[in-house]
């Protein structure tokens, strides 16, 4: 029944559905599972294009990460459009995506991320270092073992150790406003080629 | 290479890679299919390592800015305490 469609109760459940479907990942909404939950009383040809039109509107508003003044700007005018949305339905939207907005924000950039990230770091300190093919002692080393790995793979520990003469870090500040940061590590090792930042 | 030389350090475990050097690079990736408006700044680091026997190789990641941060933050730390030891 349109009327139900109308409503606005739903629709709140009916995005966080669509959010997860489209943004985090998540297999398995289908649209037989969201109308039975969220509006058992309508038919699936009549819930069919009216989820699309929701989708469409959702990804919209997150696609152009819109700010309230868009997302005022947009909704209005679906709520104008010949088989746009009431204004009930635009509050509710609204009201959505402003308090989803950053989670749906993480999810976009996750998406974008296709190189491996940082999951863990740890690092030890060993005091003195000694065997038999070295003389060598007192020798401060640091360990790190990082964690990296894409999320929902298996993650490679990979480790390293750095001699304390060859860590020396300096750092230099380029710009702030923005979050622009710009550090220069210098690595000081005897033989090793000279590296710069970029 | 002189650092090569270097004994194993961890008993236990195989900690052969020494850090023979590190890149980074600070990028923003402006917009992407799933997302016209990404503005998503990160930090794309690369870091060398030279095994036992002297063969370098890499290892790439990528960490948001908070990510960095405190990543680098564990750098100073790390540079700090050995010099105490």
């Amino acid at each position: 029944m349109a009327g139900e469609l109308e409503g606005s109760k739903s629709l709140s459940g009916l995005l966080s559905g669509l959010a997860q479907e489209a943004f985090h990942g998540h297999q398995g909404i289908t649209e037989e599972l969201l109308r039975s939950q969220l509006y058992p009383e309508v038919s699936l040809e009549e819930f069919r294009p009216f989820l699309a039109k929701m989708r469409g509107i959702l990804k919209s508003i997150a696609s152009a990460d819109m700010d309230f003044n868009q997302l005022e700007a947009f909704l209005t005018a679906q709520t104008k459009k010949q088989g746009g949305i009431t204004s009930d339905q635009a509050a509710v939207i609204s009201k959505f995506w402003k308090s989803h907005k950053t989670k749906i924000r993480e999810s976009l950039m996750n998406q974008s991320r296709w190189d491996s990230g940082l999951r863990g770091l740890s690092w030890r300190i060993d005091g003195k270092s000694q065997s038999r093919h070295s003389a060598q002692i007192h020798t401060p080393v640091a360990i790190m073992e990082l964690e990296i790995g894409k999320s929902g793979q298996n993650q490679d520990q990979f480790r390293l150790w750095i001699k304390r003469t060859a860590l020396c870090l300096k750092d230099k500040q380029a710009s702030n406003l923005k979050g622009k940061y710009s550090l220069v590590f210098n690595l000081h090792n005897s033989g090793a080629p000279g590296w710069h930042s970029r | 290479m002189e650092g090569c030389s270097e004994p194993r350090l961890d008993a236990k475990s195989e900690v052969t890679n020494q850090l023979v050097d590190f890149q980074w690079k600070l990028g923003m990736a402006v917009s992407s299919d799933s997302c016209r408006s990404l503005k998503y700044p990160y930090v794309a680091v690369l870091l060398k390592v030279a095994d036992h026997s002297g063969q370098v190789k890499s290892k790439s990641f990528e960490m948001t800015i908070p990510q960095f941060q405190n990543f680098y933050r564990q750098f100073k730390e790390i540079a700090a305490v050995i010099e105490t030891v």
